[in-house]
């Protein structure tokens, strides 16, 4: 048994022929972009300044590093944001099967939303969202 | 009832765990009452699975499997019949008795060497009853090994002197070659049947066996109890065992240990019964041994190793009533030497006691007027040994020598001649021990006494069992009922000799005993009179006197030989084949070790590049997975 | 049904005591009371008493091996808390956490026997390794811990990654997440299986070989066994490998032995048995620190617990849940001493005989255990394994290759032994309370009973 052989029946299959069309499609796709690209570098006109060279914010001038420390806290809120966020995403699937799902799905979605709840009153009561300290 | 029966060997094991644990913590007075009382329990347990097999017949208590592997299962049983129960009560009783006697002899050892002394004496009755209780060849096997160890472990128990370790070693290396007999056979068994339970084997031994298998699986049992019972040419460690305490050759170098070998074979009988040759093997190897060790003991002058090498003979004519199918007579002949020779140890030990350890029977003599106890009932010890008429050895030794006239006459005559022996040096060591003037040193003189009341009690109560101990079996002639066979028949198939011929000869053997007694008492008186006797022989009798040189035969054989092997496997061999090869591998896997350690770099990358690769690797494992198959099945 | 329930509900219940309850030292004894409702709970399940009627659409599946093995890693943990836990509490800060999380670990391991259903596989993957993650990382001032953490969840990231891939692509061959396939006609290869499928099976292979860290993916392991500390090492080598396995197993008995006429699945097993026999134990000869050496170890027993995947007969089954029982009880034994250890290399163990007797004996009957000495439960587990395979005919040299590292193996376990009885030095160690001894013997004890008895475990299996 070859790995070999199995691309090749699927070759077979569908002979390479059908494909060409294709093939040539995609050849002068890419060899359009690279030649438009190549060209445009060496005939468009080009200023230097150093102005240029700035890292863009809004028309804003930039001060400072960027990468500086910043408080973990920011970084917990968000995962947590996400975290429920998604969590509730789950819910719309019951709303649309609301009266399909019956009591069963009710006991079911409380039961999703007693373990949520535990998550959240875990996070307020261990701190998590206090923003001082 | 049967239901206790776990219980017998409970005991002993509890005794084993408390005197060996809390040997340094507990006072010499628990730990006899330990010692002694948990053999006193078992035999009390023994009595009434005694008398319940005697009312109900035997059972197999099943109590868990052992082993369980698939389809082949050892459980871990007791077989409860006629046959163990009387080895049980032999056991236990007469243990007890020893265990009793020991608290008094070994009373001068150190309190922590006294409970090491009893947890040996414990773990010996519960492996030995272990060896008879259990329902297959495993558990026997286990027992078997386990009094080996204790024996090995009793001999040696005065570690200290070197002579007494290496009889030790030499007990247990004998016991060795005996065991792989043994465990050949129950290999060969179990892969032709697939169990080892008594019950199946003996119901399937006729079909599933062929001759060969047979023969063969009897044979190498009979190697095992050879070593175990100390048959030629294993014989010889057990005169060396007499370095042990004598209790301990009184219980399992006489009494008990070394009958297992009987016991088996008795176990056995059905797969003996069905191979003649070996019976015809055992027999005369028993012949053989009865009379090569009585010849030895003649000379002997300690009094232990004459004790030890009659020991020997009177196994040899144990054998010789199992090789002639008298297999209820072997065992019956093992009761009765319990008997008779635990009493003669036991005696022989009280008098090493009087002497202060003196062994040496030329230094003794005339104890019977200091010793009253001690001598009369080794006096009967004596009497039974050489087949008084109606003592127990009378009956015992008279069955054997009917079964085996019936047998042959040649083998009969031949056991004569060693019955004739035996009477003679039994006389000569009782004339030299206990009467005629004292030779010994005037030290020894005065310090001479009766031995206390632990040692003398247990001689009485065997003294007593010796004089009695044969009417369970008695002849027909002197109004005897037969119980023992048929107790026994239903396990082994009884000998019976019936009729007006039988008695005709009972009357011939009982004169002719007499008669011979009375010529070897005379004889021996002569031979041995004490004021001639300096105790050096010369001639034939220095042959005999060192044991025809059998140990310096075997050293020459055997072990100077297998030392030159040795010496040349260690010094040439090991040293430059093996060992280098050995000490390459370790080097080798101690290089490969070191760079396979460098691939861990701790990189994720490269660990994560690693996996990417075996990946692909694995891809062209499917690839081309034929010629990969190719090359390992060239390899291995 | 009733353990995963349970554990998932004390984890919960745990998570919610961290700020309920004050006191440290009472976590400990809540999470060996759930311990032991959940094993009840799991031994009610055994014997036909399920709590929750929960209808999972075949999803999960409950057999009697599933449960012993449930049993197993209920009981294994439930020892490793009562003799560890002293330890988990000086491990960080967030002690109830991280019996919550001990807790949820064996949530993913109880869905992880049961699982019939590439999706409760995941997600039972996936309960069992995050938590884990977590706990490599819970020594947050040691760099060693943090960077350990890191590199297992990146490493774990990308196994999971190719679990994912696995299974989407045996969707695409089979058109079904079920472990149980229904082949129909078109995309066959060959007319008997889809190439997406037998693609997707070598990728989810893959990703099982990096959990249960068989070569050549296990290079987290060391790392990160080394890294974590110790106490959670202990437990993510023996209950998380061992369920690791369990899965392994059931993919391997179900969809693999069904492409078997296409792929020589068995020549795969075994290159990586190899690998893995070969890797553990020669890398463990050179190691230096005790920790390190288990890890090596870990990955050379996992070579042997492969062995099942070769053979998969019944004897393989009874071997795998008598190895698992004895690697486990055998590895939490050797980290429970070496927790009290102040010095984790060799030479920090030279002399413990003397300074603690106990500790040294147990210990060494433990290391027995690990190099498969006979009277010792891990020696019944090593023959089961070989004999299994023996069973089955063919492989006899992988068999002869096994007992060749075994005896590799005897080398590096009994540098311990050697280090601790017959090397002078005063070994070191925390204080020892006489519970963790009397913890210690009993474990001891264990061991040796199943090496004397293995059937007192695996008659569970039957009756």
């Amino acid at each position: 048994m070859t790995l070999l052989n199995m691309f090749l029946d699927t070759a077979a299959a569908n002979s390479a022929a059908n494909y060409l069309p294709i093939g040539i499609q995609i050849f002068f796709a890419i060899g359009f972009v690279a030649t438009m690209l190549v060209l445009s570098n060496f005939m468009g006109p080009k200023r230097k300044t150093s102005d240029k060279l700035e890292t863009f914010a809004s028309g804003i001038e930039t001060h400072g590093d960027a990468r500086q420390p910043m408080a973990i806290k920011y970084f917990l809120v968000a995962i947590l944001f996400v975290l429920f966020d998604v969590e509730v995403i789950f819910f719309y699937p019951y709303a649309v099967n609301f009266k399909e799902l019956g009591w069963a799905g009710f006991g079911e979605i409380v039961l999703f939303v007693a373990f949520f709840l535990a998550g959240f009153v875990y996070i307020i009561k261990k701190g998590a969202l206090n923003w001082e300290d | 009832m049967n239901n206790i029966a776990y219980l017998v060997p409970l005991f002993p094991l509890l005794g084993f765990l408390i005197n060996g644990l809390f040997r340094k913590s507990l006072s010499k007075g628990t730990i006899g009452i330990i010692g002694c009382g948990t053999i006193l329990l078992s035999f009390i347990v023994s009595l009434i699975l005694f008398f319940d097999v005697k009312a109900n017949g035997g059972v197999v208590v099943n109590y868990f499997n052992f082993i369980d592997v698939a389809s082949f299962q050892i459980p871990f049983a007791f077989q409860i019949d006629q046959l163990s129960v009387i080895f049980l009560l032999i056991i236990t009783g007469i243990g007890f008795l020893i265990h009793l006697y020991s608290t008094s002899y070994m009373h001068d050892e150190s309190s922590e060497h006294f409970g090491r002394y009893f947890a040996y004496l414990n773990l010996f009755v519960f492996s030995m009853l272990l060896l008879i209780m259990g329902a297959n060849y495993v558990i026997m096997f286990i027992g078997w090994e386990g009094v080996g160890l204790c024996s090995y472990l009793l001999i040696g128990y005065w570690f200290k002197n070197i002579n007494y370790t290496n009889a030790a070693k030499k007990a247990f290396v004998m016991n060795r070659i005996g065991d792989l007999g043994f465990l050949l056979a129950v290999f060969w068994l179990l892969s032709k049947l697939g169990t080892a339970n008594y019950v199946d084997v003996f119901e399937q031994a006729s079909t599933g066996l062929s001759s060969t298998d047979v023969t063969a699986i009897t044979l190498l049992l009979f190697v095992g109890a050879m070593g175990k019972s100390a048959q030629i040419p294993l014989y010889t460690w057990l005169p060396d065992a007499m370095a042990g305490p004598t209790p301990v050759s009184a219980l399992i170098h006489a009494a008990t240990m070394v009958t297992a070998g009987i016991y088996m074979i008795a176990r056995s009988n059905v797969l003996y019964s069905l191979s003649p040759l070996t019976q015809d093997v055992v027999a005369v190897i028993g012949l053989a041994t009865a009379i090569l060790s009585a010849t030895i003991a003649l000379f002997q002058n300690d009094i232990k190793k004459v004790l030890a090498y009659s020991t020997v003979s009177q196994l040899g004519f144990m054998f010789l009533a199992l090789g002639v199918g008298a297999y209820t007579t072997g065992v019956f002949h093992v009761m009765t030497h319990a008997f008779f020779k635990a009493l003669m140890f036991l005696g022989a030990g009280s008098v090493i006691h009087a002497m202060g350890g003196e062994q040496d029977i030329t230094k003794m003599g005339g104890l019977v007027k200091k010793l009253p106890i001690t001598a009369w009932t080794f006096v009967i010890g004596v009497l039974a040994i050489s087949g008084f008429p109606f003592t127990s050895g009378f009956v015992s030794k008279d069955e054997i020598l009917l079964a085996v006239l019936a047998h042959s006459p040649v083998l009969f005559w031949f056991a004569v001649f060693a019955a004739i022996l035996t009477a003679a040096y039994m006389f000569r060591l009782m004339m030299l021990v206990f009467f005629g003037g004292f030779r010994g040193t005037h030290e020894q003189e005065h310090h001479l006494h009766e031995s206390p009341s632990a040692m003398t009690i247990p001689l009485i109560i065997l003294g007593v069992l010796s004089l009695i101990g044969g009417f369970v079996q008695l002849p027909h002639v002197f109004g005897g009922e037969d119980f023992f066979n048929q107790f026994l028949a239903p396990i082994v198939p009884a000998v019976t000799h019936e009729g007006a011929e039988a008695a005709t000869l009972e009357y011939y053997l009982l004169g002719g005993t007499i008669v011979i007694l009375v010529i070897v008492y005379v004889v021996t008186k002569k031979l041995f009179a004490v004021d001639r006797f300096d105790g050096v022989y010369t001639g034939f009798k220095k042959v005999l006197a060192d044991k025809w040189y059998i140990d310096e035969l075997y050293n020459a054989v055997i072990v100077n030989p297998l030392d030159k092997l040795a010496g040349f496997l260690k010094n040439v061999v090991e040293k430059s084949g093996i060992d280098g090869i050995v000490n390459g591998v370790g080097k080798f896997v101690n290089y490969a070790s070191r760079q396979l350690r460098l691939l861990q770099s701790g990189q994720v990358g490269n660990y994560i590049l690693f996996m990417v690769l075996s990946i692909a690797v694995l891809f062209l494992v499917f690839w081309n997975q034929e010629i990969i198959v190719q090359f390992l099945q060239k390899i291995f | 049904m009733n353990a995963i329930i349970l554990s998932a509900a004390f984890g919960v219940v745990m998570m919610l005591c961290s700020f309920l309850i004050k006191n440290k030292s009472n976590f400990r004894h809540i999470a060996s009371v759930a311990l032991l409702i959940l094993l009840i709970g799991n031994i009610a399940d055994t014997y036909g008493y399920t709590f929750f009627a929960i209808d999972t659409h075949g999803m999960l599946q409950f057999n009697r091996f599933g449960l012993l093995f449930n049993s197993i890693a209920i009981g294994s943990t439930l020892l490793y808390v009562l003799l560890t836990g002293k330890e988990i509490e000086n491990a960080g800060m967030h002690v109830a956490e991280y019996f919550t999380l001990i807790l949820f670990v064996l949530c993913g391991v109880t869905l992880l026997s049961a699982y019939n259903n590439l999706l409760t596989l995941f997600l039972g993957i996936e309960i069992m390794s995050i938590p884990l993650y977590i706990l490599t990382g819970s020594d947050k001032r040691n760099m060693k811990s943090n960077e350990a953490a890191l590199k297992y969840f990146l490493m774990g990231s990308f196994s999971t990654g190719l679990m994912l891939m696995g299974i989407a692509l045996t969707y695409g061959g089979t058109g079904t997440f079920s472990l149980e396939v229904v082949r129909n006609a078109p995309n066959m290869y060959k007319g008997l299986v889809s190439f997406l499928e037998i693609l997707g099976l070598l990728f989810l292979l893959v990703s099982m070989a990096f959990k249960v860290s068989a070569a050549p993916f296990h290079f987290w392991t060391p790392d990160v066994y080394d890294g974590a500390p110790s106490v959670f090492t202990s437990f993510m080598a023996t209950i998380v490998k061992a369920a690791g396995f369990i899965a392994f197993i059931k993919l391997c008995a179900v969809r693999m032995a069904e492409t078997e006429s296409v792929v020589d699945w068995k020549m795969i097993y075994a290159i990586i048995i190899v690998a893995t026999l070969l890797v553990g134990n020669i890398t463990a000869v050179f190691q230096q620190s005790v920790k390190r050496m288990l890890a090596y170890s870990s990955i050379a027993q996992a070579g042997f617990m492969l062995f099942t995947l070769i053979s998969l007969n019944d004897m393989a089954y009874e071997g795998i849940l008598l190895y698992s029982a004895a690697y486990s009880l055998a590895t939490i034994g050797i980290f429970a001493v070496l927790v009290k250890m102040k010095d984790y290399t060799f030479d920090g163990y030279n002399g413990l005989a003397k300074t603690q007797p106990v500790l040294a004996a147990t210990n060494t009957v433990f290391l027995l255990s690990l190099s498969g000495i006979p009277l010792t439960a891990g020696f019944f587990a090593k023959y089961y394994m070989l004999a299994a395979v023996v069973k089955t005919g063919n492989y006899t040299w992988l068999v002869i290759t096994g007992v060749l590292f075994a005896a590799v193996s005897v080398y590096y376990y009994f540098r311990v032994i050697q280090a601790m009885y017959f090397k002078e030095g005063n070994a070191e160690t925390t204080t020892i309370v006489p519970s963790f001894k009397y913890g210690l013997i009993a474990l001891a004890a264990i061991i040796i009973l199943l090496g004397i008895f293995p059937t007192l475990l695996l008659r569970w299996l039957y009756f």
